[in-house]
């Protein structure tokens, strides 16, 4: 039973906090690239969305030279006595990298989507930037906002290859659902691979459902039209 | 009282104004791109200019020299987007209680009844901007942006969205505004008439500047320069020269046609004798009579639109020195019969509706 337990509960801690963090750093991100018209635009935006097209083992080996002993922040991490590379918290910085590109994206599509002119006119009104996001940007974006987080938790449920150089396969602490589906194949265990997969089908199954009835209850919420 | 002064280079566009306002409306006049909706927006402080002074009722918003740039949020500013930009997801009500964040809860209840009761929405407060017409929505629009009791209201192009009838009936409402209004209205289009119709001052914008502000009438009947008079819609324009000048009596030549007219000016002492001037009329005041005379030109129809109450012409002066000119006249049908392409005709421009201008 523990066979299955424990990735179970690894993924679905990690997939929770993952999905969390990347919820607000892509939003602050995307909010920000949205209306930034600086001259390193292109730059930022490639830099953000990099992860995405790069091969996860690349990802992988990057973060395995920033987080690893010798990395600048593994360094000074490991002075402050935390060890990143094979500890579960890797796990969670493995996915969010790989996650972060695809929440930033579809969230920055849905802000750019919002017309200009009515956030200017809470601004006129007197509300500040702040109250602007929460009260105007985000309302309007709220369908883009639930798609771009349904995308980063799927992405994260998903993510296999940096996780597994980051922070390896140890049973109970970094290993993922993905990482012992892989490692029960290896070991010609179909039957323990089989049960796995089925796990995941039904989170994601559970998962969408529960959001595609939200949406729909969110839609039955909003007044028809009356002419 | 408002006072702008805005300057503004941006590749392939600069923006140069210099506008002053008293309480009333102001109609901004203009060609799209001249740069009429910057003016408003470096008001509201929705953008920048590289200089210039934004003042309203004495209090100093936007000053490049004394680096004085107050936030929107600060500005006290009513703006009335083009398309309203209204809040989607949030009923009439919402939509006008927005700026009103840090009034009290029973204040905030009486004064948006008295604005749904002002512009005559109420019964509407629960509706969300979707379920608005056009017109309902510009109510909206107004009523949000008078809330928080700006100093100054601005309107972007308010009209453009709406039908014939419901834009005259707005229009009137616009007007009946200047009550529960006491502020400055600064209101931006492109439609002649409605700069006329509702603006007591105008002032008429061209590739982002402003080429005449001053009262409509002056506006109107005294363009100062042909792109004035074109812009307000006098598209007969023909050089002349002064001739005679006797009291309000200026006798102008116009070499192309081969004529002397007679115009009547209370500005004819602006003008002297030998001068190089342009000559202007609006289609509008163009009249037709049967047979030669003072300020009488025989012509000949060449293309004719017919509209219900009034027909286009394009007219050949028969003596013109060119092919390719024409007269465009608008022909009242109660006061002239039909007439048909290639027929013949004499034009009367009446002295006192001829408009000289000295460039």
């Amino acid at each position: 039973m523990t066979d299955y337990l424990e990735p179970l509960l690894v993924s679905l801690k990690t997939v929770t906090v993952t999905t969390a963090v990347t919820f607000f750093l892509g939003i602050a991100a995307a909010r920000w690239m949205a209306r930034y018209e600086g001259r390193f635009k292109s730059l930022i935006d490639g830099l953000f969305i990099l992860p995405l097209v790069l091969p996860p083992t690349v990802v992988g080996y990057i973060l395995l030279l920033v987080f690893g002993v010798n990395g600048p922040i593994g360094k000074t991490l490991l002075a402050l006595g935390e060890k990143i590379v094979f500890s579960w918290e890797a796990t969670v910085i493995a996915a969010t990298v790989m996650a972060f590109p695809i929440m930033y994206m579809t969230a920055k599509g849905a802000f750019e989507q919002v017309e200009p002119n009515i956030e200017a006119a809470a601004r006129t009104l007197g509300a500040g930037e702040w109250r602007v996001f929460w009260t105007v940007t985000l309302p309007l974006a709220k369908a883009g906002v639930i798609a771009a987080t349904v995308l980063a938790f799927a992405r994260s449920l998903g993510e296999f290859g940096a996780t597994l150089m980051l922070a390896g396969n140890i049973a109970g602490k970094t290993q993922t659902i993905p990482i012992a589906i892989y490692f029960a194949i290896q070991a010609g265990d179909m039957d323990k691979a089989m049960v796995l997969c089925i796990i995941v089908l039904a989170i994601s199954f559970v998962s969408l459902a529960a959001i595609a009835y939200w949406k729909g209850m969110a839609a039955k919420m909003k007044p028809v039209k009356v002419s | 009282m408002l006072k702008i002064e805005a300057k503004k280079e941006l590749p392939g566009f600069s923006l140069d104004v210099r506008l002053t306002a008293e309480s009333g409306i102001l109609a901004i006049l203009g060609p799209s791109g001249s740069g009429k909706t910057m003016t408003l927006q470096s008001v509201a402080g929705l953008m920048k200019p590289d200089e210039g002074y934004v003042e309203v009722n004495g209090r100093v918003l936007f000053d490049s020299k004394n680096k004085i740039n107050l936030p929107v949020q600060k500005r006290k500013v009513g703006f009335v987007f083009q398309h309203y930009a209204l809040f989607p997801h949030l009923n009439v009500w919402d939509n006008i209680a927005y700026g009103l964040k840090d009034t009290p809860k029973d204040e905030i209840r009486a004064k948006i009844k008295q604005l749904l009761e002002n512009m005559n929405i109420d019964g509407l407060e629960g509706r969300f901007p979707r379920q608005l017409s056009a017109g309902q929505q510009q109510r909206v629009a107004i009523a949000r942006a008078l809330a928080p009791e700006p100093d100054v209201l601005l309107l972007d192009e308010p009209f453009s969205a709406l039908d014939p009838v419901l834009k005259e009936r707005l229009e009137l409402e616009l007007m009946d505004l200047q009550n529960v209004f006491g502020g400055s209205i600064l209101f931006v289009t492109h439609d002649l008439n409605e700069g006329y119709k509702l603006g007591s001052n105008v002032a008429v914008y061209h590739s982002g500047a402003i080429i005449q502000h001053d009262t409509k009438e002056n506006v109107f009947s005294h363009p100062v320069n042909r792109d004035v008079a074109k812009m307000t819609g006098m598209r007969n324009l023909i050089e002349g020269v002064i001739t005679g000048i006797d009291g309000k009596n200026i006798t102008v030549d116009v070499p192309s046609w081969g004529e002397s007219l007679r115009v009547v000016s209370d500005r004819a002492a602006n003008y002297f004798l030998n001068q190089e001037i342009i000559l202007g009329i609006r289609p509008e005041y163009i009249s037709l009579t049967d047979k030669p005379g003072e300020n009488t030109l025989a012509a000949a129809v060449s293309h004719k639109m017919e509209g219900i109450a009034s027909s286009n012409y394009r007219l050949r002066i028969k003596s013109d020195t060119s092919e390719k000119r024409y007269l465009e006249a608008v022909i009242s049908k109660s006061s002239a019969g039909p007439l048909p392409e290639d027929s013949d005709c004499y034009l009367h421009l009446h002295p006192e509706l001829l408009v000289i201008m000295a460039e």
